[in-house]
Order: structure tokens, then C-alpha cells, then sequence
């Protein structure tokens, strides 16, 4: 078990950095940088630009450095948790992002939370009682979830709020609150508002988790030792829960490692929607208009996510089946 | 005697949203105590569905709607329960099931949960039906598992199934269905997955715990080899109802109803004349036209001319089609981790030697992983040898060496050589039709025009009994058997000089068993054909080959003539397998002293000429004319067959 999760974690820092090359990568392929950007955009205003703080600004940013150079600096620099200077904002990146960060892991956090919980018992129910009218229901549902676009509904929801309730369900505090710091009353304001992009961003996670929990729990269910289990004169419900619901979570738990990405990639698009403070509308910008190093931090944010949200779920299932434990050095 | 288990017309439907299938119907038979009955029946004869009510296992479409099944608990005298009355999932039905009526089933790889110990499930069914503490839940379980004989059963409890052999999987789950002393145990063909030696052991077991615990026991089967050897009376189901029950010994000396009696001889066996042919219920009679007149005999002037029906004379049997000499295969099994991976060497293959002659047909017998199915993919070539020749004639009559050649060089001998597998559901592709599925051979190798190959598969459905009608048809729309033969009709559909069956009927009913073989038989006959036959079974392989080897741990150990390996068999290996081989026979009965558990198939623990170890490795050596063993013998001369 020890050398299983030495591995796992051994393999996760080549991961990383190739993650991390290609980010960079990516981030340079367009033409020019963050400067030449920035200058046709002065000239395209008319303004005169003195080629002296050009190439001030140039070296200041280190952009004259040869490319590895640059990477070499970034890299270093995110080892050490200094994740570099924005150019746009004229900040650290540390402070750019600031609560934005934290407020997207809430988000996706909960988000993730949600989808677990709501289609747990759903998909549980689905499948013991499967072609009845609730499968039914819930399967149309699910389809319904899976079909709409995630901004659709998210306007949807802000229009009828709107209409219906009177009240503005965008953002994710009220806005007296932002650029305020902590406070009780913020926390709770940020609760207040959490559900709405919660259920837009998690419904299409939750139909496919449906999906996939009924039809691994149809697989197990009419597999021989379910039927062995039944025969010992165990109750359906002991049975269910102890014999094919624990092979059917495999699956389950396997996924974490995709949804975080997912569910973090989702929000992109709803979060300018419906205007909330997370770092997808601010990544969108910065590769527009290619700040560098907070675009990079981003990107190596969300290979975090994954890398580590994989990690988790290998440690989890190894922990759940003993197939995977104990025959996991074993390869024919 | 009081009868423990009573059934009385019992009629069971499959209630569907536009239809009800009759499954079971008047269906009547009792199980006295410590009595065995066998229910016998082919697949489809609904004996499951009998055991299934009986366990109150049936699914939810399935309904009990006529009938009762009585129960009467020795423990509790004077009790009668109607199982067919009870509600399936309540808690006086669940307190019967597992508790005083246990359940062992088919498969022993899939019947035990992967996930839990074998312990944790013993032990949940002690705890069910008895009130105990865990520390002597655990303690009834271990006694139980060495009961059943796991060698350290202490540990074994906290072992997990899959990583116990299939044999000792089966063990667990008798121990599990034993530990509460059921009154009635139902095991719906235990044996079936295993193999012989295992199977044996099995039995034994079963019989011995019947007898411990003083149980009954109802078995359900469709082999009669074990019906004979185990069952005190016996029930023929077909198509859902009994067609006839009465003592195993009554039955077998005189079956009264036709399909008993159809069944008694589909089945081989080891007394059987040369000429002697088993009868299923349908016969196939090949018909043979001008283009599949084999090309078997090379001397003569052309393919047409040679006497379809023309009987193989010994005489032209001496010309070899294969030669295999001291093949060689092991694969490398990783075991460890990153920093430290141990290769561990297994040979699957090794010192094969085999000769199989124009004509004839060479049997293969051995236990899963004893190497015979790579053996065959190495004739084939789909995998490369370590070391070894196989020396095959091709189209120039000379002999080819194999080993060396590449892709390209391959695959002119690839078409000489056709192969039949053993699963006739996974063999055929479900979304071509057969028309498509005989010609695709003719087509990869390029052989005759549009309207050659139209006809070379009317021939061949002729030849194998097929309707030619059914040429648009898919996989799906037939039965086993039918599958079966489509895929012999594509092996043939290239005319080859070999052809390899892999346990090609035994995933068959034993009529379509018969049925098959005959074809097969036939088929040799008419157009000479030369096949290697590899099976587990040995009465199958006896009724079918010429010549007979017997593999074990990737080597070949005894080969002889039929009619000689089996009467007198030298190997203590090939001894071992024929006495763990129940026959349909009450005359033969297996001899249950002489099945030892433990391993008849480690070539460490054979005695002294025999031993396989690290000291010695003996070769093959002469013991008779054409009778070769391997032993190390210096009075014995060391010849390569």
C-alpha cells in the first residue's frame, strides 16, 4: 500500500511538468506577447509610445529573455509559490486573483458536492426500480439537464428570479459586500447566493452521474453474487447495500479526477453569465489578451485540480476494492 | 423415511407485458432425507427455474401459478412450510433460504463477492440464521473451511476470491452454503466450470458433507456422468416438465421415456466399438459436392477425381502434415512494483513435441493452463515460439519450417490451417450474416470469383446441415449448435489441410454434443480432413481421435493410440485425470478413495521416474509401440516423437 501511494505520488511530478510545458507552450503560440498587444492597441488610439519605455518595459517584464529563460523563471518562481506579475493589472498574480480563487473552489466544491448527493439516491433509485414511472421521470429529467446549454439555463433562472421573485440571483454576494473583507454577514450573503449557480453548473454533471450510477448499478445487480448474497437469506435492502452498490461506486469515485476539471471549465461560460466573481471570467481575459503569467497560473491551477482530484479518487478506490489494492504491481 | 422437500404440480410463468411463457410445468418430485436427487435436463428444460422456486429466488417476472412446494424441517418435526405460499423477500422465506435450504452455484469466480473476505462472507451468513458473536461467527466459519479442506484456513479467511484458485473458490462457496447445516442443499451444476481432478474432489466433498451434516441434497445437471455417480434417484426434465424419475439405477439400466433414452446414448463413452456412433436426437448427414472435394490426397491427378467417400486406408495416413518439435513458450509475469519488479518466468510451453499425420485426428487432453490452448496458437502462429520448429507441408508438399517466417511468408500456410473456437456466441460476428461470415476466408485470401465463393458456401451449408435459406440470416438467430456448425463451415470454407478444434462442444448440450461430433467424424471421413482436437474431455476425445496426448504444466506427458492410453495409462497424471472422469456408467463408478485432494497436476509431486523438478527433466520415451511417456528411465530409450 505504501509503495502503491509512493508511486501514485512519484508519477504525479512528471505530470506536472509537462502539464506545465505545454501551458507555457499554449500561452506563447500566438503571435507577439502581452507588449505588442498592448502597443497596437495604443497605436490604434493615436497615442505616440516612446520606443525607450518600450524596451524598458520589455526587459523590466523579462520578455527579452529567450523563451526557456522565461519559463525557467515562471517555474521557479511557482515552486516557490510566487506565481508572477500580471501585466494587465499591474499586480502580483497573488493579488489579482486574491478571493477570486478561493471563491471558485467554493463554488466548484459545492457544485461537485451537489451532484454527488442529489444523484446518489436518484440513480440508486433509478436502477432497483428501473422502467417504473419514477426511473421514467427522472430519466427525462436527466435528459432535459444533459440537452440545455448551461448559460440558457442560467438565464432562464436570472430572468424568472427577476420576474417572478423579484429578486437579482446574480453574483455571488450582494454587492455591498464586495470589496469588503470577511465578514459573518458576507459568508452568509455568499450562501445565499451559492445556489443558483450551484444548480445551473451541476445539473448537467448530475444527469450523466444518473446515468452512469443506473447503469452500473443494472450491470451489478444481475451478476452472480448478488443472487449467492440473496441466497444466504440477507434482506434486498443489506444486499443492495453491501454487495452491488460498493462495486458500482467504483465508477463513481473514479470520476472525481474528471468532474473537478469539468465542473471548474463549466462555469467559465455561466460565471460571466451571471457575473460571478470567479477566476473563469478573468482567465478568459487574460488569454485574450495573453497576460502570461496569470493565464499560466490559472491553467496550472486547474492541472492541479485534476492531477490532485485524480490522486485522490486512485487513493479511495484502492481503499474501497481490494482487486486494485492487492494486484495493482501485478501485469501480464 | 420422511421426504424433506415435497413438490407438487408445480407450475411456474414468466409473466410478460404481452405475453406469459410457460417455464415450469406439472412438475412433481420429492427429496427424502438424506437422500440425493439429481434433476437432469439440457439447457432450457427449466430445471433452474425449479431450483430458483424452490429458493424463492425467482426473478420478479416470474410467478409460481399453480402448485405447492413443501418443506418439511427435520429440526422442527411436525412443521410443514409451503415455499410456493410465501413471499419471496419476507423474513420467514429469508430465515429458510441460506439458513435451512443452501444454494451452491455454477459459477465459482463470479458467485463470491470480489470485494469482501471470504471470511467477512461466511461469517455474515453465520450471523444471519444464528445467534452469535462475531468472535464465534468466525471461529464456526474457520471450522467450516477446514472442513471443506482449505489448507490454512485461518488465514484463508481473510483472503479474498480472487486470489484463490477456482477450485478452492468452489470450496468457499460450499463452506459458505454449509456453515449454518442446512437440511437441503441445492447445488445447480457445481461441478460444470471445473475441471476433472477438481470436479472430482468436489464431489467427494459434497458427498462427504452430506453425509456429516446428514442433509439432502437436490442436484441440478446435465451431465450424467456425475448423476450416475452421485444421485440416488433422478428426475429427467424437458421442456419444462418431468418426463420421467425413479431411481439413478432403474433409469440408467432401463429408461422408459424416449428422450432418457436419447440422451443416455448421446453421451460417450469409454466401452464404445470402433465403429460404435453415438445417436443425438437429430442427425446431420453431409452432403458432399464437386468443389469440396479435398484436396487430401496430393498424388493424385486432380481435385475432382478423388472418390468423395473413399475410406482412409491406413497406409496413407504415414505422410505428416505437422511436425512440432521441442516447442517452447513462456511469458513473463511482472509481479512487484516500480522500483523493484521481480520477473518471474512461466512456461506455458515446453519440450512439445507432436506429429500429426494426413488423416488422422490428434486429441489434446489437459486441465485449463496446462498450455493446450497456446500450444494451438503457436501451430497457428498468432504467437511466436522461444525455441522449437514446426515443420508444416504446404502447397509444395515439402515440409515448411514455420518458426522463422514473417508476416508475408506466413500467410500462404495460413489458409492451410483453420481454427474452431470454443465459444460459439463470441466466435461469430453478430453483425455479419452467415453468408458474409463463411465467404470473408475466400475474400482476405483471395480465392475464386464472385460466383465460386456463391457456391462454395451453398456446399458448405449443405455439408454441414444448414439450410441454405439461412445464408441471410445473423449469428443471433441461431442456437449453439447451428453456430457451431457455421463456424466449421467458415474453417472449411478455405479447404485446409489442418484443422484445430478448441474444445469445440463444450459449451454444448450433450444431444448437440453428439451431434456435432458425429458431423465432425463424418466430415473426416468424407473428406479426409486432419484435425487436432483439444478438449478437457476425456470421453469426448476418446469417441473422436485417433491418437491421444495428454498435457499438463505445458508439457506433453504420455501420448499413445486411444485405445491404448486408456486402458493402460502409465503417467500417474493420466491415471489421475481417468480416475476423476465420471462415467454415465453405474458400472464405472468413480472410486472416491482414490481421488486425493491436492495437486495431480504438480510435476514436482509425481513419483520418482516421473518428477518434473529442478533435478530432473525427463524427455519423452518409448514405453510401447506408439505409446511414448515422459519419464527418466536409462532402460527405456529416449525417442522424439
Amino acid at each position: 500500500m505504501l509503495t502503491f501511494l509512493a508511486r501514485r505520488l512519484f508519477v504525479m511530478m512528471p505530470t506536472l511538468f509537462f502539464i506545465s510545458v505545454l501551458v507555457f507552450v499554449i500561452i506563447q503560440l500566438p503571435p507577439g506577447d502581452f507588449l505588442s498587444t498592448y502597443l497596437n492597441e495604443l497605436q490604434a488610439q493615436g497615442e505616440a509610445v516612446d520606443p525607450a519605455k518600450i524596451a524598458f518595459l520589455k526587459q523590466q517584464y523579462g520578455l527579452d529573455q529567450p523563451i526557456w529563460q522565461q519559463y525557467f523563471d515562471w517555474a521557479w518562481g511557482l515552486l516557490h509559490g510566487d506565481l508572477g506579475f500580471s501585466f494587465e493589472y499591474n499586480l502580483p498574480v497573488t493579488e489579482v486573483v486574491g478571493d477570486r480563487l478561493w471563491l471558485s473552489v467554493v463554488l466548484n466544491f459545492s457544485t461537485v458536492l451537489f451532484i454527488y448527493i442529489v444523484s446518489f439516491p436518484i440513480g440508486i433509485y433509478s436502477a432497483t426500480r428501473q422502467y417504473s414511472w419514477g426511473d421514467y421521470g427522472f430519466t427525462l429529467l436527466g435528459f432535459l439537464g444533459l440537452a440545455m446549454p448551461n448559460f440558457l439555463f442560467a438565464l432562464i433562472l436570472l430572468y424568472y428570479a427577476n420576474v417572478v421573485f423579484g429578486t437579482s440571483i446574480g453574483g455571488l454576494m450582494d454587492p455591498e459586500f464586495i470589496n469588503q473583507g470577511w465578514s459573518f454577514a458576507k459568508v452568509m450573503s455568499v450562501a445565499e447566493h451559492l445556489w443558483a449557480p450551484v444548480l445551473v453548473i451541476g445539473t448537467s454533471g448530475t444527469a450523466s452521474m444518473i446515468r452512469r450510477l443506473r447503469a452500473n448499478l443494472l450491470d451489478e445487480l444481475s451478476k452472480q453474487y448478488v443472487v449467492t448474497a440473496h441466497a444466504k437469506g440477507l434482506s434486498p435492502v443489506r444486499v443492495l447495500f453491501k454487495y452491488p452498490l460498493r462495486m458500482a461506486l467504483n465508477p463513481f469515485i473514479a470520476d472525481i479526477g474528471n468532474i473537478l476539471p469539468q465542473v471548474v471549465s463549466g462555469s467559465v461560460l455561466v460565471s460571466v453569465v451571471m457575473s460571478l466573481p470567479t477566476t473563469g471570467p478573468m482567465l478568459l481575459a487574460a488569454l485574450q489578451s495573453q497576460d502570461m503569467y496569470l493565464a499560466g497560473s490559472f491553467l496550472m491551477f486547474l492541472a492541479l485540480l485534476t492531477v490532485v482530484g485524480m490522486f485522490v479518487s486512485d487513493l479511495l478506490l484502492a481503499w474501497l476494492d481490494p482487486r486494485i489494492r492487492l494486484q495493482g504491481g501485478v501485469s501480464q | 423415511m420422511t421426504d424433506i422437500l415435497r413438490i407438487r404440480d408445480l407450475k411456474v410463468e414468466f409473466v410478460l407485458p404481452h405475453m406469459r411463457v410457460k417455464a415450469v410445468e406439472n412438475v412433481s418430485f420429492r427429496i427424502g432425507a438424506q437422500e440425493t436427487v439429481a434433476l437432469v435436463g439440457e439447457s432450457g428444460s427449466g430445471k433452474t427455474t425449479i431450483s430458483q422456486a424452490i429458493m424463492g429466488l425467482l426473478p420478479k417476472s416470474a410467478q409460481i401459478t399453480n402448485g405447492s412446494i413443501v418443506f418439511a424441517d427435520p429440526k422442527k418435526p411436525g412443521t410443514r412450510v409451503d415455499i410456493a405460499m410465501l413471499d419471496r423477500s419476507g423474513a420467514e422465506m429469508r430465515s429458510i433460504r441460506g439458513g435451512r435450504i443452501s444454494m451452491i452455484f455454477q459459477e465459482p469466480m463470479s458467485s463470491l463477492s470480489p470485494l469482501h473476505t471470504i471470511g467477512d462472507q461466511i461469517c455474515e451468513a453465520v450471523r444471519l440464521h444464528r445467534k452469535v458473536g462475531t468472535g464465534e461467527a468466525k471461529e464456526l466459519a474457520r471450522e467450516m473451511l477446514e472442513l471443506v479442506g482449505f489448507p490454512n484456513p485461518k488465514r484463508s479467511l481473510k483472503t479474498y476470491p480472487f486470489e484463490l484458485s477456482g477450485g478452492l473458490r468452489q470450496r468457499a462457496m460450499i463452506a459458505m452454503a454449509m456453515v449454518c447445516r442446512p437440511a437441503l442443499l441445492v447445488a445447480d451444476e457445481p461441478t460444470t466450470a471445473l475441471d476433472v481432478t477438481i470436479q472430482a474432489q468436489t464431489l467427494r466433498l459434497i458427498k462427504d458433507m452430506q453425509s456429516e451434516l446428514q442433509m439432502s441434497v437436490l442436484l441440478i445437471t446435465h451431465d450424467l456422468g456425475v448423476v450416475a455417480n452421485m444421485a440416488d434417484r433422478m428426475v429427467v426434465v424437458y421442456d419444462g416438465r418431468v418426463v420421467e424419475s425413479g431411481l439413478t439405477h432403474d433409469v440408467f439400466v432401463n429408461p422408459g421415456h424416449l428422450y432418457t433414452q436419447s440422451l443416455l446414448s448421446a453421451v460417450p463413452h469409454f466401452d464404445m466399438g470402433p465403429d460404435e456412433r453415438l445417436r443425438p436426437l437429430r442427425e446431420i448427414k453431409p452432403k458432399v459436392d464437386s468443389l469440396l472435394t479435398f484436396c487430401g490426397d496430393k498424388d493424385s491427378s486432380g481435385e475432382g477425381d478423388v472418390p468423395p467417400s473413399l475410406a482412409l486406408h491406413p497406409a496413407m495416413a504415414s505422410e505428416p502434415v505437422l511436425a512440432v518439435r521441442h516447442l517452447y513458450k513462456s511469458f513473463a509475469v511482472r509481479k512487484g512494483n516500480w522500483f523493484k519488479a521481480e520477473e518471474q518466468e512461466i512456461a506455458a510451453v515446453a519440450d512439445v513435441s507432436l506429429t500429426i499425420n494426413r488423416g488422422e485426428c490428434v486429441g489434446l487432453v489437459g486441465e485449463s493452463g496446462c498450455g493446450k490452448t497456446t500450444l494451438s496458437k503457436l501451430i497457428m502462429r498468432a504467437m511466436a515460439p522461444d525455441s522449437g520448429s514446426i515443420l508444416f507441408r504446404g502447397e509444395s508438399g515439402q515440409m515448411t519450417e514455420l518458426t522463422g517466417l514473417n508476416e508475408d511468408q506466413l500467410n500462404p500456410y495460413r489458409k492451410r490451417i483453420q481454427f474452431v473456437f470454443q465459444d460459439p456466441f463470441g466466435s461469430l460476428n453478430p453483425r455479419m450474416t452467415v453468408q458474409d461470415i463463411i465467404t470473408e476466408p475466400m475474400i482476405i485470401h483471395g480465392i475464386g470469383d464472385t460466383s465460386y465463393r456463391k457456391k462454395m458456401v451453398l456446399e458448405l451449408m449443405e455439408l454441414v446441415g444448414l439450410d441454405p435459406r439461412f445464408l441471410n440470416r445473423y449469428p443471433h438467430s441461431f442456437s449453439g449448435g447451428q453456430r457451431q456448425r457455421i463456424g466449421i463451415a467458415r474453417a472449411l470454407s478455405l479447404k485446409p489441410d489442418l484443422l484445430i478444434f478448441d474444445e469445440p462442444t463444450s459449451a454444448l448440450d450433450v444431444s448437440v454434443q453428439a451431434q456435432i461430433l458425429n458431423l465432425l467424424k463424418d466430415l473426416q471421413r468424407e473428406l479426409k480432413l486432419t484435425y487436432m482436437f483439444i478438449s478437457h474431455n476425456l470421453a469426448v476425445v476418446d469417441y473422436i481421435a485417433d491418437r491421444i496426448a495428454v498435457m499438463c504444466a505445458g508439457r506433453i506427458v504420455e501420448s499413445a493410440p486411444r485405445e491404448q492410453l486408456f486402458r493402460n495409462p502409465v503417467h500417474p497424471y493420466t491415471q489421475a485425470l481417468l480416475n476423476a472422469v465420471p462415467f454415465a456408467d453405474l458400472d464405472h463408478l468413480l472410486d472416491f478413495t482414490k481421488i486425493v485432494d491436492g495437486k495431480a497436476s504438480d510435476p514436482r509431486r509425481w513419483p520418482a521416474p516421473f518428477t518434473i523438478d529442478a533435478q530432473s527433466d525427463p524427455r519423452m520415451v518409448q514405453f510401447a509401440e506408439d505409446h511414448f511417456v515422459r519419464a527418466a528411465r536409462a532402460d527405456y530409450q529416449e525417442i522424439a516423437i
